[in-house]
């Protein structure tokens, strides 16, 4: 049987699917007997989530035009 | 006369002047060079901030110094001219005339000139002990530096000596301090802080779009970083006697050879702005000939490997390989001055312990042939079967001048390259500047790109370094990972109450997004951008890897703690209150 300790080195790879068949069904009986484990799983999951669909650090199209075209500028003076 | 051909350069060559200034004479060492002037000059330029000028340490010390070195080395013809300066100064080249300080320092240069990769703290500490300042472990490491180099050049030219050497000081010296070896970390030496528009950084901003630390921390002795830089400028970065792809082969295969973990990671760092990926130039340091080179270039190593790893075994048969692949004396001199410049490089980097700017992809060990190596992987895990890079056609016109093609390329990966800048640097405002910096050094590099890795990531290695070296600024001689342990140890997640089932459906869209950028903002930026990379910009695991410079297990390791970190900033808005409902 893993401990919370043995689920918390595979989390990782657990949550990107990147662990063995076996491994994987060693740490779902784990969390199946585990609710602070699963409290953790969930609420990374959706930590992940929420950053996927945040939008942070957009840079509106209105700022970013002018940055760009002063890039451009940069390098066609530089080419001039 | 040497092994290769020599021609008169006159009497008004400058750096023949500073020789005959210093020595009286014009040593054959430099002599036989003339078919290369610039190599040359970048050696008088180093030998003058190095040896000629007069700074902390007595002339006579640094000619003992040097003679002790070119002896442990068993370089006959540096040892003959020692001999001769010393006489010339009215000094004897006896060893029993060093005080016991002094000699302190000449076995410190001695050990880092003959054993380098075992310099530890403890062999700067104990000769900081005996009274010696900074700046004089400073002059003391570049003229280990320095005699490495000059010792280089002699046997790789087979340089007649213009002195015999003294019977009494033919064979190695018993100078050595004898430390144990062990692991340790610099930098080893303080370092003050350079004007941001000293000249010689700026020149490796604009080649490098970094500052390496092995510069930053001689900044105590600016006219050596001048020389250094000026001999890389001169020596390395040319391109029209040995391509400049073949010397930076040199430079990696010698520092591979010399166990030179952070020569090997620096450089190999750099050469991913000319689109030459991580793992090609590991495989060049650790056994160049399994990296695929053609027979020219592999034997072009194996002469510059062999003359810095086992100069006794030298000769003129290994100037003749080279002639036998096709190569001019003129090219087989500048594979001879690159090879000593790498080893100069290899050893003053060994003596201040300058750390890694990045995070070396593999480490250096022993086989069980006892040859220097490097591990690599022969593949990266999970590597993929890659997909056509849509950028391809775009940059390709961009490489051919259409600049309206580059333009679309700013336009498509602006946000990637923003967002990425804003975290390592955790401000919007330097994260736009950062973003010009690499937008404008990605078309400075652009016809160097040889599309080995995708443009997209090319360009984002290029917008990690320029946001690296805006950190490094920030807070220099800092070491960027020092946020304390990485992976799951020594972080133990608090907040253990369950969140609700829609978590986002509890604020507003916009109020999310600050949330999110807000708790992302008190993340270490090594955590932040990799949670950013991988979470938002939803990179694969090896390419965000490649465009930071790291392993892949590092690169997971961290996205894990930074998730971590992350969960536990929001769960006190997300998670449901004792009485189930969101808090």
């Amino acid at each position: 049987m893993i401990t919370c300790a043995d689920f918390m080195a595979e989390l990782g790879n657990y949550l990107d699917e990147g662990v063995a068949d076996e491994v994987r069904m060693q740490l779902e009986n784990h969390l199946a007997h585990c609710q602070t484990c699963q409290v953790i799983v969930d609420s990374t999951r959706k930590t992940v989530r929420i950053v996927t669909d945040s939008g942070c650090f957009d840079l509106p199209e209105a700022v970013l035009k002018p940055i760009t075209a002063e890039i451009m500028a940069k390098i066609r003076g530089k080419q001039g | 006369m040497g092994y290769l051909k020599e021609t008169g350069l006159g009497e008004s060559f400058q750096p023949f002047s500073v020789f005959r200034e210093y020595f009286g004479f014009v040593p054959n060492l430099f002599l036989a060079q003339t078919l290369l002037p610039r190599v040359i000059a970048a050696e008088s330029a180093l030998a003058t901030a190095i040896l000629f000028e007069r700074r902390c340490l007595p002339q006579v010390l640094k000619e003992r110094m040097l003679l002790a070195l070119a002896a442990a080395c068993g370089s006959t013809y540096s040892v003959g001219l020692g001999s001769q300066m010393l006489n010339l100064l009215g000094a004897s080249d006896s060893k029993a005339e060093l005080s016991s300080r002094d000699a302190l320092l000449a076995a410190f240069t001695v050990k880092l000139a003959t054993r380098s990769s075992s310099m530890s703290r403890e062999d700067i500490e104990r000769t900081a002990a005996g009274g010696w300042t900074n700046e004089s472990l400073l002059e003391a490491v570049l003229l280990a530096g320095l005699g490495n180099f000059l010792c280089t050049l002699s046997v790789g030219l087979g340089a007649e000596p213009d002195f015999a050497a003294p019977p009494h000081l033919g064979t190695a010296t018993s100078l050595d301090i004898g430390s144990p070896e062990r692991e340790s970390f610099g930098p080893y030496l303080y370092a003050k802080e350079m004007p941001s528009d000293f000249a010689p950084f700026s020149f490796l901003r604009d080649n490098f779009g970094f500052v390496p630390n092995l510069f930053q921390i001689q900044a105590l002795c600016p006219a050596a970083v001048v020389a250094e830089v000026e001999a890389m400028r001169l020596i390395l970065l040319t391109d029209d006697v040995l391509k400049r792809k073949q010397k930076e082969r040199i430079l990696l295969a010698v520092s591979g050879s010399n166990q030179n973990t952070y020569c090997v990671a620096v450089y190999a760092e750099i050469l991913t702005l000319s689109g030459v990926s991580a793992e090609e130039s590991y495989k060049i340091a650790a056994d160049h000939w399994q990296a695929g080179l053609s027979e020219l270039d592999n034997v072009l190593l194996d002469f510059a490997v062999k003359l810095s790893a086992r100069p006794e075994e030298f000769s003129l048969e290994d100037v003749e390989s080279l002639r036998r692949q096709g190569l001019s004396d003129e090219q087989i001199l500048e594979a001879v001055a690159v090879t000593a410049l790498t080893q100069f490089l290899n050893t003053v980097q060994q003596g201040i312990g300058a750390v890694p700017d990045f995070a070396p992809r593999h480490s250096f060990h022993l086989d069980t042939g006892n040859k220097a190596n490097l591990s690599y992987p022969d593949s990266r895990p999970n590597q993929r079967d890659e997909p056509p890079d849509p950028d391809a056609e775009l940059v390709r016109k961009a490489q051919a001048g259409d600049l309206h093609a580059f333009e679309v390329l700013v336009e498509r990966h602006s946000k990637r390259i923003y967002r990425t800048l804003v975290g390592l640097l955790g401000s919007p405002e330097e994260a736009r500047d950062g973003m010009q910096d690499t937008f404008l050094k990605a078309f400075q590099h652009l016809a160097g790109f040889q599309g080995r890795s995708k443009f997209s990531t090319w360009l984002l290695t290029i917008a990690n370094n320029a946001g690296l070296q805006r950190l490094r600024e920030r807070r220099p001689m800092e070491s960027l990972d020092d946020d304390g342990p990485e992976g799951e140890e020594g972080f133990r997640p608090r907040q253990v109450r369950a969140w609700t089932d829609d978590p986002e459906q509890l604020c507003a869209q916009a109020e999310v997004r600050s949330l999110v950028e807000n708790c992302l903002k008190k993340l270490p930026s090594k955590y932040r951008v990799v949670v950013l990379l991988r979470d938002f910009e939803q990179l694969s695991a090896e390419d965000a890897a490649e465009a930071l410079g790291l392993q892949v297990p590092a690169l997971k390791s961290r996205l894990l703690r930074g998730r971590l970190m992350l969960r536990e900033a929001l769960a006190p808005y997300f998670a449901k209150s004792p009485t189930g409902v969101g808090a």
